[in-house]
C-alpha cells in the first residue's frame, strides 16, 4: 500500500502560522512537507526536488500564486503535472477563476479545517485512504 | 487549532507592528507603493491568521481594511489621512482582542459589534455607489453568500447574482420571476442594492434590487438560461469541498474535484496547456483510484498517453461516465459536531528564539551529560578503592569541563534572553504620532538603531521611562509652530530615538531639536518649589541648575497638558532606570534642542568581573571595561593639575590611585613602578592603580540599594564562594 507517507507536498505560503497549521495537520496524517515562502522559492524547490502535490498561496510578495503557477504550468514535463491546490482568503469569484485559467486543478478557501484538508489533499495527490 | 494561538498572538503582533509602521510612513508619503503593498499585506496575512484560529469577526473586520487598501494598490489615487485613521483604529480593535485572546486563551465572544462597527466604517466613505450599469463591483456576494446560506452552498454547484437593470420594471421584466425559474434552486435572497434612503426619496419605479441564488445545476445550463441579461448578472461555478467528513459527503468532494478538472481540460488558453492536461489527468486518476473506480483510472492514464489534443476530451469523457455510473449520494446536510474545545493555559509573556540559540543549548546540555556521567564513574572509582591522587586528578579535570561548560550554559541562556530595542520602540511611532497631535505640535519621529541589542528585562522595561521622555520631548521640548517659526526652524519638531551599543552598555537617546531648556525657568521653579535653597542656586552653574529637572517633585508644566504633567517627573524616569542598573544624564543646546540619554547595562544577569586589591580589600572591576592590564614605571606619570596621567600607545590615560580615591587608608606604594588597569567606558580610556590583580569571574551583580545607594564610584556587590561580599566598582563614576 502506497500510503500518504510516500508523498510529498510542498506548502507555499507567506504567512508562517498558516505553513505551521498545514504541516501539523500533513505531517500527522503521514505526509512529507516542504515549505516554500513564495513562489520564486516554490519555483526553485520544484526544480530541485519533485512533490505529488502543491499547496500554493495567492497573495505572497516577491512572486504570488497565480504567477508561479502559469510559469509551473509552462515549464516542460512532467514538472509542469503537478497538481496544484489554491488556498485563498479570497472567496470572491475572481480568484476562483483566476486560479482555474493559471492551471489550478482545485481552489479552496482557507482555512480548511484538519479533516476536510486532509480529505481533500489525499484525493488530490492519490494517496490511499 | 488552539496550539496555534500561541505562534497566532505573536505572528499578529508582528503584523500589527508592521502595518502600523506602513501607515504612519504613509502618512508623511502618501504615494510610496511599496509601503501600500506592504500594509496591504500585512492586513491580508493578519486576517488569514484570523481564519486559522477561526475568530471570524477579526477576520472579517480586516477584511474590510484589506478591501479599501486593495483599492489604492490598483488605482492612482492616493491613500487619505481618513482612511489611514480608519485602519489604526482597526489595528487597535485587534490590538484589544490579542490581549483578550492573551488572558483568556480564547477569542472574544463578544466581538461581533466591533466587528461590525468597523466593517461599517470602511463602508462609508467610498465616494459615489457605483452605476449599475457598469461592469458589477468586483464583490464579495460570494463570501457572504456562504456565510449566511452553508446548507445551500453544500448542495449548490452554481451561484449567481442578478442586477437589473434600475429600468426593468419599465422593461416589463419581472427579474424575481427570472431567478426563480432556474431548475434547482437550493437559495434565493433579495437585497437592496444601495443603503435604504429616506422613505420619501425612494423612488418606487426604479428597480435598486440584486438577487443571489444557488443552484444545484451545473454553471453552463444557468448561463445559457440567463444569457440574454449581458454583464448584468453574473454566474459561477462553485467547488468547494464540503466542510465535513461524513461518508456520504466524501464522493462529493471526489465529484467537485473531478468537475473542476473538467473545466481546468476546457481552458483554452495555449500557454501551459500541456501541463494542465497533464495536471488535470494525474489529478483525475487520484480522485478515481482513491474512490474505488479502478477501471476509469486506468482508461484516463491510456488517455493521457495518446495525442496531446485528444487527451483532454477523452479525459472529460471518461470522468463524465464516470460521475454518471456513480450515483449521488448527497444527503442532507448534517449536524457538524462541534469540536470539543481545549482550554489552553497560555504563557503571559512569551520569548521568540532563534533556533540556532536553542540548539546550542541542547548540545550544551549533551556535553553537561557526558560530564555527570564521568562524575559518577569517579566516585564508583574512588568507592573502589582507586589512590587519591589519581582521583583528585580526575576531580579536577572534571571540574575544569564543568566550569568551562557552566560559561557557556550561562552565556547561551544569555543570548536567548537578548531582545532587539525594536520590541519596545516599535510602539512608539504611533504614540508620538498621539501625543502630537494631542497638543497641536507636528512633530516627525525617527528611529535609529532598533536592532540593537539588550537584556530581555532591559528592552521590556524601557516602555514607561522613554514614553515619559518622549512625551516631555513633544510637549516641552519642541516648541510651538509659530515660534519655530520665528527662530527660522521647519515647522514640524523633529524627535529621534535612537539605540547604540557601547561594550557592555546600551545607549538609548532622545533627541529634539527643540528650544532646549529653558534655564531661567528651571531656576524659578527650583526656587519656588524650594528644591534647593535660595543660596545654592544662586551658585549653581547652568549644567548643575539644567540636573535638576531629575529632582523629586520637579516639573516646568505651567498648566497640566494632559500628557506630560502628571504629577510624575523626571525623577521618575531616574529612578526606573537607575532601578535597571543604568543612568540618565541630560544634554541642552540652547535653541537648538535637549538630548536625553540613558545609558543601561546590556544585561542584568551575569557580569564577567576582574577582581582587584587596594589598600587589603578586594574590590570587582566590570572585565567588559577593562582593556588591559600594564605596569607603567612611575618615571613616566605625570602629574597634569590635581591628577596624574600617563602615555598610553599615543594616548594620554588619567590614573587614580584607586585606594586614595576610595578614601581608604593604607601605605602607598613606593616602587618604582605601578600595577594599572586600564579601562574605557564610552570611548574615554581611565586608568587605576591597584596593589595586586585577582582572578577573573562571572558574578550576579546586585545593584546597591537602600542607603547605599547613594554610594558613587560603585555598581554593586555580589557574594563571593567563601561568603565574602565583593565590591564592584563603577568605573565611569570613578573618573567623573
Amino acid at each position: 500500500m502506497t500510503g500518504a507517507k510516500a508523498k510529498r507536498i510542498l506548502i507555499v505560503d507567506d504567512a508562517a502560522l498558516v505553513r505551521a497549521y498545514y504541516r501539523q495537520a500533513l505531517e500527522s496524517a503521514g505526509y512529507s512537507i516542504d515549505e516554500a515562502l513564495n513562489g520564486l522559492e516554490a519555483l526553485e524547490k520544484v526544480l530541485l526536488h519533485s512533490f505529488d502535490l502543491l499547496i500554493v498561496d495567492v497573495n505572497m510578495p516577491q512572486m504570488d500564486g497565480m504567477t508561479f503557477l502559469r510559469a509551473l504550468r509552462q515549464k516542460e514535463l512532467p514538472l509542469s503535472s503537478i497538481p496544484v491546490l489554491v488556498t485563498s482568503s479570497e472567496a470572491g469569484p475572481q480568484d476562483m477563476v483566476a486560479a482555474r485559467a493559471a492551471g489550478a486543478n482545485y481552489y479552496s478557501i482557507k482555512p480548511l479545517k484538519q479533516e476536510a484538508l486532509t480529505e481533500l489533499v489525499g484525493m488530490l495527490c492519490g494517496a490511499t485512504a | 487549532m488552539n496550539e496555534f494561538i500561541e505562534q497566532f498572538l505573536l505572528e499578529a503582533r508582528e503584523l500589527i507592528a508592521q502595518g502600523t509602521g506602513d501607515l504612519l510612513v504613509l502618512e508623511r508619503s502618501a504615494d510610496d507603493q511599496s509601503k501600500i503593498d506592504s500594509v496591504f499585506r500585512a492586513f491580508h496575512t493578519l486576517k488569514g491568521a484570523a481564519g486559522i484560529v477561526e475568530f471570524e469577526p477579526m477576520a472579517r473586520a480586516l477584511h474590510a481594511a484589506e478591501s479599501v487598501l486593495s483599492d489604492f494598490r490598483t488605482s492612482d489615487e492616493l491613500i487619505s489621512p481618513a482612511i489611514i485613521d480608519q485602519c489604526l483604529s482597526c489595528l487597535d480593535q485587534v490590538t484589544r482582542w490579542l490581549d483578550v485572546m492573551q488572558a483568556t486563551g480564547e477569542a472574544p465572544a463578544d466581538a461581533g459589534p466591533a466587528a461590525d462597527a468597523i466593517v461599517q466604517s470602511f463602508a462609508l466613505p467610498k465616494g459615489p455607489a457605483p452605476n449599475s450599469d457598469a461592469a458589477l463591483p468586483a464583490g464579495d456576494w460570494l463570501a457572504e453568500l456562504r456565510g449566511r446560506r452553508p446548507d445551500a452552498w453544500s448542495e449548490a454547484q452554481t451561484a449567481l447574482r442578478y442586477v437589473p437593470d434600475a429600468d426593468a420594471f419599465f422593461k416589463g421584466e419581472d427579474p424575481l420571476a427570472r431567478v426563480e425559474k432556474l431548475p434547482d434552486l437550493t437559495g434565493v435572497e433579495l437585497a437592496m442594492r444601495e443603503p435604504l434612503q429616506a422613505f420619501g426619496a425612494i423612488n418606487p419605479f426604479t428597480c435598486s434590487i440584486e438577487i443571489t441564488a444557488l443552484s444545484g445545476a451545473d454553471t453552463e445550463t444557468i448561463k445559457q438560461m440567463l444569457s440574454d441579461l449581458g454583464n448584468g448578472v453574473e454566474v459561477i461555478a462553485i467547488d468547494s469541498p464540503r466542510r465535513s467528513n461524513s461518508a456520504s459527503e466524501l464522493s462529493a468532494l471526489a465529484r467537485s474535484i473531478l468537475d473542476a478538472q473538467v473545466l481546468l481540460l476546457r481552458e483554452s488558453e495555449e500557454a501551459g496547456l500541456a501541463g494542465r492536461i497533464m495536471a488535470a489527468g494525474r489529478v483525475s486518476m487520484n480522485v478515481l483510484r482513491r474512490t474505488g473506480l479502478f477501471a476509469a483510472a486506468s482508461a484516463v492514464e491510456t488517455a493521457l498517453g495518446g495525442v496531446l489534443a485528444s487527451q483532454a476530451d477523452a479525459i472529460i469523457g471518461i470522468i463524465e461516465d464516470a460521475l454518471l455510473e456513480e450515483p449521488s449520494q448527497l444527503s442532507p446536510a448534517q449536524a457538524q459536531a462541534e469540536q470539543a474545545r481545549l482550554p489552553l493555559a497560555i504563557a503571559a509573556r512569551v520569548l521568540r528564539v532563534d533556533t540556532a540559540r536553542i540548539d546550542e543549548l541542547v548540545n550544551l546540555t549533551g556535553e553537561l551529560t557526558v560530564v555527570k556521567n564521568a562524575l559518577g564513574h569517579l566516585a564508583a572509582l574512588a568507592q573502589g578503592g582507586l589512590d587519591q591522587d589519581a582521583i583528585t586528578a580526575g576531580l579536577r579535570q572534571r571540574h575544569a569541563q564543568l566550569d568551562r561548560l557552566v560559561g557557556e550554559v550561562q552565556r547561551a541562556v544569555l543570548r536567548i534572553r537578548v531582545l532587539p530595542m525594536r520590541q519596545t520602540f516599535e510602539r512608539f511611532p504611533r504614540l508620538v504620532r498621539e501625543i502630537a497631535a494631542g497638543v497641536g505640535k507636528p512633530v516627525t519621529f525617527d528611529i535609529e538603531g532598533d536592532e540593537t541589542e539588550a537584556d530581555k528585562a532591559i528592552v521590556e522595561s524601557l516602555f514607561e521611562p522613554l514614553l515619559h521622555v518622549l512625551r516631555n520631548a513633544v510637549d516641552h521640548g519642541i516648541e510651538n509652530p509659530q515660534r519655530r517659526a520665528a527662530s527660522g526652524k521647519p515647522p514640524a519638531g523633529a524627535i529621534v530615538l535612537r539605540a547604540s551599543r557601547h561594550l557592555d552598555t546600551v545607549i538609548v537617546e532622545v533627541a529634539d531639536d527643540g528650544a532646549g531648556v529653558d534655564t531661567a525657568r528651571v531656576r524659578e521653579v527650583a526656587a519656588t518649589r524650594a528644591i534647593r535653597p535660595p543660596e545654592a542656586l544662586a551658585t549653581m552653574g547652568d549644567g548643575e541648575i539644567i540636573d535638576l529637572i531629575f529632582a523629586p517633585g520637579f516639573s516646568t508644566a505651567t498648566q497640566v497638558t494632559g500628557l506630560s504633567g502628571r504629577g510624575v517627573g523626571m525623577d521618575a524616569v531616574r529612578n526606573s532606570v537607575e532601578r535597571l542598573g543604568g543612568r540618565v544624564a541630560i544634554e541642552s543646546r540652547p535653541g537648538q534642542g535637549t538630548t536625553i540619554r540613558l545609558t543601561l547595562p546590556f544585561t542584568v544577569m551575569m557580569t564577567r568581573v576582574m577582581t582587584i586589591e587596594a589598600a587589603g580589600q578586594v574590590f570587582g572591576l566590570p572585565l567588559d571595561m577593562v582593556v588591559e592590564t600594564a605596569i607603567i614605571p612611575r618615571d613616566q606619570i605625570v602629574p597634569i593639575g590635581r591628577a596624574t596621567a600617563f602615555a598610553w600607545r599615543d594616548k594620554t590615560v588619567p590614573l587614580v590611585h584607586l585606594a586614595e580615591t576610595l578614601g581608604l587608608a593604607g601605605e602607598k606604594d613606593q616602587s618604582r613602578a605601578a600595577r594599572v588597569v586600564i579601562t574605557s567606558f564610552q570611548g574615554q580610556f581611565g586608568a587605576l592603580e591597584v596593589d595586586r590583580l585577582g582572578e577573573r569571574m562571572d558574578v550576579m551583580l546586585k545593584p546597591m540599594d537602600g542607603l547605599l545607594g547613594r554610594l558613587t564610584g560603585v555598581s554593586g556587590t555580589t557574594l563571593l564562594g567563601d561568603g565574602r561580599v565583593l565590591i564592584v566598582l563603577d568605573v565611569q563614576e570613578l573618573f567623573s
